[in-house]
């Protein structure tokens, strides 16, 4: 804590996902965030995706509430079409000056209604969906983008395109129909300041454009598009609204191929000589919906290299693709892409064994790959740092999220090829990392609002207010307000009712609040669009006037009623009126609630002391955090100690040690040393641990970093003859008897051991990198030794990719077996001896070795007696699971929880150290807390009396937010509102009806239907 | 049914999937019959059986219940929870002498706004088809009425809540004993406790009205004689029924009022 005098605020750039996460996570932790977007709104590339792998999640349902939640955060300042200009100051204290385009939109005005496009006359293609569709001169980029306010492309404006070209502007139609004046043609580009301690780049990716290419004709036949561009195709928001059509025809396709590595992998077409890593994934995913998607049997090829499923649940989803939906893969090289007549394709390839082939397609999807950002040499220039050969951010292994300038961090396709949750580890890594020096100024800079102290309502008779949007013609133009506003005034309660043109705007708002006063209403109800996105901003002008923000109910009928039913104007006004009685009859019952605030011990619980506990621990508490880190084993440093080099060729022995050295010496860090945990018990902020050596503390997070390690085999004459190795062995070896090894004729490493199969059906992730790097060395050893590497598929994902290269070029032998054909090692005369079929020649050929390394399937131990202390899940596999694959990849779904490293999946050192900053910066979101409050939309009594403590809904508690208690009224449901997540399984089991939701009560729900059908 | 009906629908949806397809559909302009009333919940898993029998008690024509797509619950699986529920809610309401088709459950996720409008649609035009409650079911209006209420009654109560709270645990961990449930066997066991269940409101709400004999109460309520007298004799043994005299041969029954 040295540096007292930091900034106690961060800048992200980029307001993609990884950006997002980043930003929420600082926020949430007591900094101020200042975002910076480049286009009109964030979202990034995750908002134009249909589905995510591996668990097939619409992208948008997942992404939207990032979204929302990040727009409104009162710590984080949102600054879109925003771009870095220059940066001065050193880590701790940066200035950064902003170049703010102009938007041409006021957005305090724009409630986006869309008026403005819908009279605009100009068209252009719309980037959203790859140029496929077009949109308007004034535009949102999507429908559900946030900010929600409309842009005028300057470039395609017609007023501005005379202006610009020095003639007198025309058109403004937008400005002409705006109801609310937002439309700003003199708005100017601003240049800002804004002082921060650290910056996190996330600028993303840019998919490779396969235009100009030859090969894959994209330019040139109608039916060959780009992954990017079948997204969208997929989408229900798309060109053909979710239909699966191809372009040319607008006709069913009946076979559809996919090409892989186009961009990638490639330095014939380009200069990409990595693996884009999410390819061969999202080719199955989109394989895979377009099969269920599709109305007619629908044929779907993919053509490939190596399949490199090598993630969580990854190769289960290969496998059912393969064996289920019957998904055919190919492993080929491409030839040429020919048309034919009726706009179908042929594609010729080359099979494994080189024979020319071909085959025809309705349509061909081409793989792109991710290549760097193209703003990123222009950011590296600005900030300093140093990018690769490939334009991606240079970062370490040891410190995988620091860019090569102190103070500024790099998370996401920024620095390299990967997928979303990677991506979202990353930014909550970097958010971690970047908060770390500026920990002496959290809180400093973070704003929390004032409101006047609260009303009591309780015991007046519900005095109702009903506020009736026209929403400037949206509503108004099709639903009769004023006759909604009549209606609204018979009902009962109803003592104020008011209609206005824009409920949201500012200054009703201030008026709303004055009329809540004058009339005495203890109970409100606005008819306008959707509480989705209003209800926060409604429910403030409520506090504001000293209202309990839960007395207030929204009546959609926006969404719900002008927006689709355009041509049954009399019928939609019907509706609203229901719409707004059921809003009446349900916020007559509704009741005050107090937000359940509970108190926190600031300390975490690392379960396991190998290099993900340990870095987890060490940044939690330098962030002035107790932690205690309990160790199975007599020492710190779990797997890390078999390892030699990370794959960029970092040494791991210097890192550990100096980790362990940190850790041990740490005065906010205690190491239980031979300890395991005997009982667990408490809820998100205040568990209480005891361990097997009798120590008892309390803390407020877990964190599980148990590790995994290489699985027993019996398998290629393991433990019988002393030369065949695991592959640990062979790092030692190289490491302990240099000479040894040297001296060998030739070696094998048989990859896939134990992995991949039956037993096993995931890969292990990080033995297809281990063996090559091995192989290399050992040629540096001894370049005359034959090396043999026997692999199924070779999964050097990213940047890996090179070193396989590198292994081909110095002449280590790749042979490809089948899980159905599998060497065969037989000791004959005392020497080792080797079968494999060749995979070219289709042959059996015999190896003779001085040794054979295997590299063993990583497999977690011991995780089912935690997963039960702890009651998180565990996988078929014994891996934890996390909360959400995606979205929330280091959380468990019970809050307070958390996990890194080996015991989530198998991954590489990077990704580990990765993966626990950001449990860590996670954590540190309860940590850092004084109170956790939580909404109080949960469990409730109404009834404790009914209660009889028979525990059904206890037992369907999906949250475990439920306990048995004994009382002295006898056995009584215990709330633990901490966990309670407010579904209402519980109160639509208890026979009782003893135990509600608030604010989504029996009679609530029933007075909505009673009043529906009241008239 | 003539085109001038136009159906009285609820629509429950929840907040995170199907509410969201909703307000898709409205900003993507698409275009719905204008009859569905929407209730927001947080999750489909909230419905309680005795709301879904409250929708067609209070006259609605139709009850569409949309949740997330299965998997993409926003709380793990509160939509497999409601589909158990909500099953076993038709069982019993088209047991009572409800049209089974005036209630569906269905998903329609936050990116699905087409999906949504069709299902609007769909629903509309099937229940346009049937015509007002009442008029395509087992029996008419006010009747029609009266045995839903029966129904309510049996799925307000313990013992259909706790076999379909259970059903998933019985059908894949097992019970207490290990044994593991078919589907086929839960169901048909659910299926008896629905007779059962609503036989016996059927009796207590007949025996509150006046005491009766056992061969009438069969004959009013269309029971087998042996039936009848066995839910009788049980409702007498829990107390909630005794004997008030004999009339001719046979013992007449009264009902005795809520036991707790």
């Amino acid at each position: 804590m040295e540096k007292a005098n930091v900034t106690g605020s961060v800048m992200v750039v980029g307001g993609g996902i990884g950006g997002i996460q980043a930003a929420l996570d600082l926020a949430d932790t007591g900094f101020y965030v200042h975002m910076v977007e480049k286009s009109p709104a964030i979202g990034g590339v995750m908002a134009a995706l249909d589905k995510t792998f591996p668990t097939n999640d619409c992208s948008m349902c997942i992404l939207s509430p990032k979204l929302v939640e990040c727009g409104r955060h009162i710590n984080i300042n949102l600054m879109t079409l925003t771009e870095i200009e220059s940066i001065s100051g050193e880590e701790g204290n940066f200035t950064v000056k902003l170049k703010k385009h102009p938007r041409y939109v006021d957005m305090d005005k724009c409630v986006g209604c869309g008026v403005c496009a819908s009279k605009c006359p100009k068209k252009v293609p719309n980037e959203y969906n790859e140029g496929l569709t077009k949109r308007k001169a004034i535009y949102v980029p999507y429908s559900q983008a946030v900010p929600l306010k409309y842009t005028i492309d300057r470039d395609a404006c017609l007023y501005f395109k005379a202006i610009d070209a020095g003639k007198k502007g025309k058109c403004k139609a937008c400005e002409k129909f705006c109801e609310n004046d937002a439309i700003n043609f003199d708005d100017k580009e601003e240049i800002i300041e804004v002082n921060v301690g650290s910056i996190i780049l996330a600028p993303g990716f840019s998919a490779f454009d396969p235009s100009g290419d030859s090969l894959y004709q994209y330019t040139n036949f109608k039916n060959v598009v780009t992954s990017m561009d079948f997204e969208r195709i997929l989408g229900a928001t798309g060109p053909t609204d979710g239909h699966l059509v191809r372009l040319s025809d607008h006709k069913e396709p009946q076979k559809i191929a996919w090409i892989q590595c186009v961009g990638s992998r490639d330095i014939h077409h380009c200069d990409n000589t990595y693996c884009s890593a999410v390819c061969c994934m999202y080719a199955i995913k989109e394989a895979v919906i377009a099969a269920e998607h599709s109305k007619i049997p629908l044929d779907c090829a993919i053509f490939y290299m190596d399949m490199r499923t090598y993630g969580k649940d990854f190769d289960k989803y290969y496998e059912r693709a393969e064996k289920e939906i019957g998904i055919r893969f190919i492993r080929s090289r491409i030839h040429t892409i020919l048309e034919l007549e009726d706009g179908s394709l042929s594609i010729r390839y080359a099979d494994e064994q080189g024979n020319i082939k071909h085959e025809d397609f309705d349509m061909v999807v081409l793989s792109i790959g991710l290549e760097a950002s193209r703003d990123a040499p222009e950011l590296a220039k600005k900030t300093g740092i140093t990018l690769d050969k490939n334009n991606f951010a240079v970062t370490s292994c040891f410190s995988p999220v620091s860019a090569s300038v102190p103070g500024i961090y790099a998370a996401g396709c920024f620095q390299g090829p990967k997928d979303i949750p990677y991506s979202v580890m990353e930014a909550s890594a970097a958010a971690a990392a970047a908060s770390t020096s500026l920990a002496p100024a959290r809180g400093t800079l973070t704003k929390t609002k004032e409101f006047p102290a609260e009303k009591d309502v309780s015991g007046e008779e519900p005095r109702v207010g009903v506020f009736v949007c026209n929403c400037g013609i949206n509503i108004g133009s099709i639903v009769n307000v004023p006759e909604v506003a009549e209606f609204a005034k018979t009902l009962p309660n109803v003592v104020y009712v008011e209609d206005n043109l824009f409920t949201c705007s500012q200054d009703t708002q201030e008026k709303m609040a004055e009329v809540f006063k004058k009339e005495n209403l203890n109970r409100v109800v606005v008819a306008a669009c959707t509480p989705r996105t209003h209800e926060p901003l409604f429910q403030e002008t409520l506090k504001a006037s000293g209202l309990n923000k839960h007395l207030f109910e929204q009546a959609n009928i926006r969404d719900h009623c002008s927006w689709v039913h355009q041509k049954e104007p009399e019928l939609a006004t019907e509706k609203a009126k229901d719409l707004v009685a059921m809003a009446v009859a349900k916020v007559a019952l509704v009741k005050p609630l107090e937000p359940v605030t509970i108190g926190l011990t600031p300390a975490a619980l690392i379960i396991g002391g190998g290099v993900a506990g340990m870095v987890s621990g060490l940044t939690i508490a330098k962030q002035g955090f107790k932690v205690h880190i309990v160790e199975k084993k007599d020492r710190l440093g779990g797997h890390a100690l078999d390892l030699r080099k990370s794959f960029k060729g970092e040494t791991v022995k210097t890192f550990t040690d100096d980790l362990i050295k940190e850790v041990t010496e740490h005065e906010n860090i205690s190491v239980h040393l031979n300890a395991e945990l005997e009982d667990v018990s408490g809820f998100v902020g205040n568990f209480k641990t005891k361990l097997t050596t009798g120590k008892e503390f309390e803390h407020g997070v877990i964190i599980v970093s148990t590790g995994a390690g290489p699985s027993d085999t019996r398998e290629y004459l393991y433990g019988k003859n002393p030369n065949v190795l695991k592959w640990f062995d062979l790092d030692k070896k190289i490491t302990d008897e240099p000479e040894t090894v040297k001296a060998a004729r030739a070696a094998v490493i048989i990859n896939c051991v134990g992995s991949r199969d039956d037993q096993r059906p995931y890969c292990s992730k990080i033995c297809c990198t281990h063996a090559i790097e091995n192989a290399i060395d050992l040629k540096a050893l001894n370049p005359d030794m034959s090396v043999y590497i026997l692999y199924r598929d070779i999964r050097t994902y990213g940047t890996r990719e090179e070193l396989y290269q590198e292994a081909r070029a110095k002449g280590i032998i790749f042979i490809r077996y089948d899980l159905d054909n599998k060497p065969v090692v037989k000791e004959v005369d005392g020497r080792l001896n080797v079968t494999v079929t060749d995979h070219v020649l289709g042959r059996p050929i015999t190896i003779e070795p001085d040794f054979i390394t295997l590299q063993t399937a990583i497999v977690p131990k011991g995780h089912e007696k935690l997963s039960r202390m702890l009651k998180v899940p565990i996988n078929a596999e014994k891996f934890f699971l996390e909360a959400h694959m995606k979205l929330r990849p280091v959380d468990f779904s019970t809050d307070g929880m958390f996990v890194c490293g080996m015991a989530h999946y198998p991954k590489p050192i990077e990704e580990a150290i990765t993966q626990a900053q950001a449990a860590a910066v996670r954590a540190m979101g309860v940590l850092s807390k004084e109170a956790l409050a939580i909404e109080p939309i949960v469990a409730a009594f109404i009834d404790r009396n009914a209660c009889r403590g028979c525990g059904l809904c206890v037992a369907l508690c999906p949250y475990k937010a439920l306990d048995i208690e004994e009382t002295e009224e006898g056995r009584k449901v215990k709330l633990i509102t901490a966990a309670c997540k407010g579904c209402g399984v519980c109160a639509a089991t208890c026979y009782r009806h003893a135990i509600t939701i608030n604010s989504f009560t029996d009679d609530q729900f029933a007075n909505q239907i009673e009043a529906r059908f009241a008239a | 049914m003539t085109e001038d009906f136009y159906p009285r629908i609820l629509v429950f949806c929840c907040n995170w999937c199907s509410y969201a397809g909703a307000d898709l559909a409205g900003v993507s302009r698409i275009q719905y019959p204008a009859t569905g009333r929407i209730i927001r919940g947080m999750c489909s898993g909230r419905v309680d059986p005795t709301l879904i029998a409250d929708a067609f008690i209070y006259g609605a024509d139709g009850f569409l219940i949309l949740g997330c797509h299965f998997g993409d619950c926003h709380y793990i699986d509160g939509n497999y929870k409601a589909q158990e529920k909500i099953d076993m809610a038709h069982e019993a309401l088209v047991y009572a002498g409800l049209n089974p088709d005036r209630l569906e459950f269905n998903q329609a996720s936050a990116a699905e706004g087409q999906r949504f409008a069709d299902l609007n649609t769909e629903f509309h035009e099937r229940i346009q088809k049937l015509g007002p409650l009442g008029s395509a079911d087992k029996y008419p209006l006010p009747e029609l009425t009266e045995r839903l209420k029966i129904a309510q009654k049996a799925l307000a109560g313990p013992k259909l809540r706790w076999v379909v709270g259970k059903k998933s645990v019985f059908t894949n961990g097992g019970n207490k004993y290990g044994e593991v449930f078919t589907q086929h066997e839960i169901n048909r066991t659910l299926s008896g406790i629905i007779i059962d269940e609503m036989a016996t409101h059927s009796i207590i709400a007949a025996l509150e009205k006046k005491p009766a004999a056992v061969k009438d109460l069969a004959k009013e309520l269309e029971i087998p004689p042996p039936d009848t007298l066995k839910y009788v004799l049980a409702l007498n043994r829990r107390g909630f029924v005794e004997m008030d005299g004999v009339e001719g041969t046979s013992p007449m029954y009264k009902y005795k009022g809520e036991q707790s």
